[in-house]
């Protein structure tokens, strides 16, 4: 009888423990819904997503913002992706032995560097260097996607590698056994078998790259305006809320939260989009390796 | 270069028992045995054995992509080196020094030191730690044992990959309004830790359950088999032999709180010149001072050698935390091999 | 076996726990019923970045002439010194700038504790001496973009300002530029210290900075004839200034009152504030 009620004791608490993740999301959605509630009565929704940001004069759009993050994340998706995907086929397909060790070790390494190290890099070196090149104030898109390029590499890689590595061997022995070069047989073989997770890679390399502050705010500028350039100051969404969240009051602090509402909505519907992708597979990215 | 790629042509084909020569003979030896022999036969049937210019074409691209594959992991790769050497060559001299590491901070004048922030980040991520891994492990234990694949199971897991993916500073403004304003704990490092347990949550919960996944099955059912319940069984066979697996991820998670910044900067405070002791006091973490130091720095003469030196000795411990972690971890995993 | 030391960890955590809390409320009473005389208890204090260094020095000086009170100082931002004053998260908030409209009805008193002054920069290389009001208003709301129209080299002018937020750019944006917008596309700065790092290593610029921030990295221009020096300041001939502010709930309750009359003392204004801004002690 003792063991039967501890037993499902047990379990009722194990069950809470599991249960806090979906409390602490339902919270955080909560919050940054109830702190935006001012700026969407106040502003108003066609206010919030103009393209004017002028607290004194009472416009609060963040189409500036919004713009900056897509701007970047695009930059840096386009850098790291080849960089990444190439890194993965090298791992699973190409490497020698010991070099895969060695890349393999690389890679994860980067994966640890914390992004306030990144970005305080990309300003003392990255910034100087581009204005040195451009003759501009050097700080802008380009150096975001670059820092950017660099963090995504990571995660793009790790699940790119498992995704190729899931495909079944009998695929690529079938495709050499008939005379594909190894290059064919990675791009009609193995790469369309692989499609679904190196997709769901990229997604998830997404998601990081619209999350990622530190790195981003110490290169981006900023400025309040559209890029007119690769190397114009700007803003973006994650960096915005950084700075101003301290100095800011009433509609001008609830705008920034309704921001950070944005932003909780596009890593949602990207976590969306990637378990479709990859067929009901957990998202959560792993730390062990 | 040919050889390697001979050799993982090979490897993928499953065949190990054949001749290099034999191939090499054949031309072409990094298209592997399969791929020549078909290109023999096919020549045989069309009446050379010339290789057709498709095949030329072909081998061509082969040889190409492998170059560029080479050439992209390359340069990824260099990029990790340039980024390490980059922050120790500016910083690694300062972050060395004693009297930088032990040294009081200065607010006004220069010749400051770090120690404060340094016991800050490791105090937070001890008081992070202490609140994520028994959620975490509890919440992996109850996905992976009890949970099944009913309704439940799966609103946890959209929970937990929802919450991986929010960005660190929503939850940095969220714990401002929750920890730090609502519940009154004000700048402190329990305000932080919480709000760095909430953000690690999902990942910690993740590692256990591959640990405990990683237990062979034969081992809880040998444990029922004996007459133990389904926890006693967890709890004294699966649970301590995932415990290796679950401290790795712990080193790790350890490693991603010292190295947040964004979640903190509004939750524990930036600067402090006075060791924190008590989890309701204010900190500074180091990745929080490196971004104060960039802000307001500026009226410390040194500001730029703080910063630096700083962004090495995070970037020290942060790798140093990842190699013991991945030591432990192939430790673990030698003796589980023997094991079995 | 294991089930005991499993028992006897639990206890261990809970015990320690309980004391962790027992410690912070025992702390938080003490500082509600401390007296005048041997002054005790935890003073917490949060806002503005820029006041953050000279509070935290005087909360250094003042603990140590006060071994039984703990001074914690935090950063965040004026805004948010401001609305934890009012909602009674912290004793003390810092801010660079007066309350705003909407904060005048929290019942919050305003404590002076230095005056900013404000200075226009530019790079090393801009062969001018000093601008005009008019001219410092046209070229930063972008009427004059060209340094050829002040009587400099016929380049383009780079023009670097504070960040929105900042309390700088809010007194700048009202007495230098008349509420006039800064142009769009100036390069936003959210410090002192990135300013003065921009606008000396951007061929052409102009910026503004703190005067506790001016180095030999920039070249400090004359506004209206007038240099930019704490003697000027003080006596108002250059009026690019403003006050830095220690906000309290009400009149301030025993140790606050304690801390900030150390604040306003000569011995700090003249020791600590006066380094990098103007004591209200001799204005």
């Amino acid at each position: 009888m003792y063991v039967i009620r501890r037993e499902w004791l047990v379990k009722r608490v194990l069950l809470v423990t599991a249960m806090v993740v979906v409390l602490g999301l339902a919270l955080v959605v909560y919050f940054m819904v109830k702190e935006s509630i001012p700026a969407f009565k106040q502003a108003g929704p066609a206010n919030l997503f103009s393209s004017e940001w002028a607290p004194g004069e009472g416009r609060y759009g963040m189409l500036i913002f919004l713009v900056g993050t897509l701007a970047t994340t695009a930059g840096g998706l386009i850098l790291g992706t080849p960089l990444a995907l190439g890194l993965a086929l090298f791992l699973t397909q190409v490497a020698p032995r010991r070099s895969r060790a060695l890349f393999s070790r690389g890679v994860e390494t980067l994966a640890g560097i914390p992004s306030i190290v990144l970005g305080w890099l990309g300003f003392t070196i990255l910034v100087p260097w581009i204005r040195e090149l451009s003759g501009s104030s050097g700080s802008g898109i380009l150096a975001a996607s670059i820092v950017l390029a660099v963090m995504v590499i990571p995660t793009i890689t790790a699940i790119s590698r498992d995704a190729l590595e899931a495909v079944p061997s009998t695929y690529a022995q079938a495709s050499l056994a008939m005379g594909a070069t190894r290059w064919q047989t990675i791009r009609r073989v193995q790469l369309p078998a692989a499609k679904h997770g190196i997709l769901a890679a990229i997604i998830l390399g997404m998601g990081r790259a619209i999350g990622e502050t530190m790195a981003v705010a110490m290169v981006i500028g900023p400025a309040s305006v559209f890029p007119t350039s690769l190397t114009s100051p700007t803003h973006t969404l994650t960096t915005k809320i950084l700075m101003e969240m301290g100095e800011s009051t009433g509609v001008q602090r609830s705008s920034l939260f309704a921001m950070g509402l944005v932003l909780l909505m596009l890593a949602m519907a990207l976590i969306a989009l990637m378990r479709r992708v990859s067929g009901g597979r957990s998202a959560t990215p792993e730390v062990v390796e | 270069m040919e050889r390697a790629a001979w050799t993982t042509a090979v490897k993928v084909g499953g065949m190990r028992e054949v001749e290099p020569g034999a191939t090499g003979a054949a031309g072409g030896g990094w298209l592997g045995p399969c791929g020549a022999q078909a290109r023999v036969e096919k020549g045989v049937r069309r009446g050379s054995v010339k290789a057709s210019a498709a095949h030329r074409r072909a081998a061509l691209a082969d040889r190409l992509a492998t170059a560029g594959i080479w050439a992209l992991s390359i340069l990824a790769l260099s990029t990790v080196a340039l980024v390490i050497g980059a922050v120790l060559w500016k910083g690694l001299g300062t972050a060395l020094s004693p009297a930088f590491v032990f040294g009081k901070p200065q607010a006004m004048r220069e010749g400051g030191g770090v120690w404060p922030m340094v016991v800050s980040s490791f105090h937070l991520s001890l008081l992070t730690l202490a609140l994520v891994v028994p959620l975490g492990v509890g919440a992996a234990v109850y996905m992976s044992e009890f949970a099944g694949v009913g309704r439940l199971a799966r609103l946890v897991r959209f929970g937990a990959d929802s919450l991986s993916a929010v960005p660190s500073v929503v939850f940095g403004i969220f714990g401002m309004v929750v920890f730090v304003v609502y519940l009154g704990l004000g700048y402190s490092l329990l305000a932080g830790a919480l709000t760095l347990a909430l953000l690690n949550l999902p990942t910690v919960m993740r590692s256990a359950e591959e640990s405990i996944k990683a237990v062979p099955r034969s081992y809880l059912e040998a444990a029922l088999a004996t007459g133990c319940t389904k926890w006693e069984a967890v709890k004294r066979v699966v649970l301590p032999v995932a415990v290796p697996g679950i401290a790795t991820g712990a080193i790790l998670t350890a490693g991603r709180i010292v190295g947040e910044s964004a979640a903190v900067i509004y939750t524990v405070g930036l600067f402090v010149r006075r060791v924190p002791w008590s989890p309701f006091r204010p900190a500074a973490p180091m990745a929080a001072n490196i971004w104060h130091m960039y802000t307001e720095g500026a009226l410390v003469p040194d500001w730029f050698r703080v910063a630096s030196g700083e962004a090495a000795l995070l970037l020290l411990i942060v790798l140093t935390l990842n190699l013991v972690a991945r030591t432990t971890a192939k430790a673990v995993r030698k003796r589980m091999g023997y094991r079995d | 076996m294991s089930g005991k030391k499993a028992v006897f960890a639990a206890l261990a955590v809970m015990v320690s726990l309980f004391l962790i809390l027992a410690a912070g409320c025992g702390g938080n009473e003490s500082a509600e019923g401390e007296e005048k005389q041997k002054l005790s208890g935890i003073l917490n204090i949060s806002g503005s970045t820029t006041v953050l260094p000279i509070a935290q020095e005087a909360a250094e000086m003042f603990m140590d002439e006060n071994p039984g009170v703990t001074v914690n100082v935090q950063g965040g931002g004026s805004s948010v010194g401001i609305s934890n004053v009012a909602e009674g998260v912290v004793d003390i908030g810092n801010s660079s700038r007066d309350l705003r409209e909407e904060e005048k009805g929290l019942g919050l008193v305003g404590h002076r504790i230095a005056l900013d002054v404000i200075v226009v920069v530019t790079h090393k290389e801009v062969p001018l001496e000093g601008l005009s009001a008019a001219q410092v208003r046209d070229i930063f709301t972008g009427r004059i973009t060209n340094w050829k129209e002040v009587g400099g080299p016929d380049r383009e002018i780079k023009v670097v300002i504070r960040d929105e937020a900042s309390g700088t750019r809010e007194m700048f944006d009202e007495k230098a530029l008349e509420k006039e917008k800064p142009v769009a596309g100036a390069i936003e700065c959210n410090s002192n210290g990135i300013v003065r790092q921009t606008v000396s290593s951007t061929p052409f610029s102009i910026g503004y900075i703190s005067l506790g921030y001016l180095d030999n990295s920039v070249k400090a221009l004359k506004y209206e004839g007038v240099e930019a020096s704490k003697e000027s300041a003080a006596n108002k001939s250059y009026p690019l200034s403003r006050y830095l502010y220690m906000f309290t709930r009400g009149e301030p309750p025993g140790l606050a009152e304690a801390f900030i009359d150390f604040v306003l003392s000569d011995r700090f204004q003249e020791e600590v504030v006066a380094r990098e801004y103007i004591p209200v002690t001799r204005i």
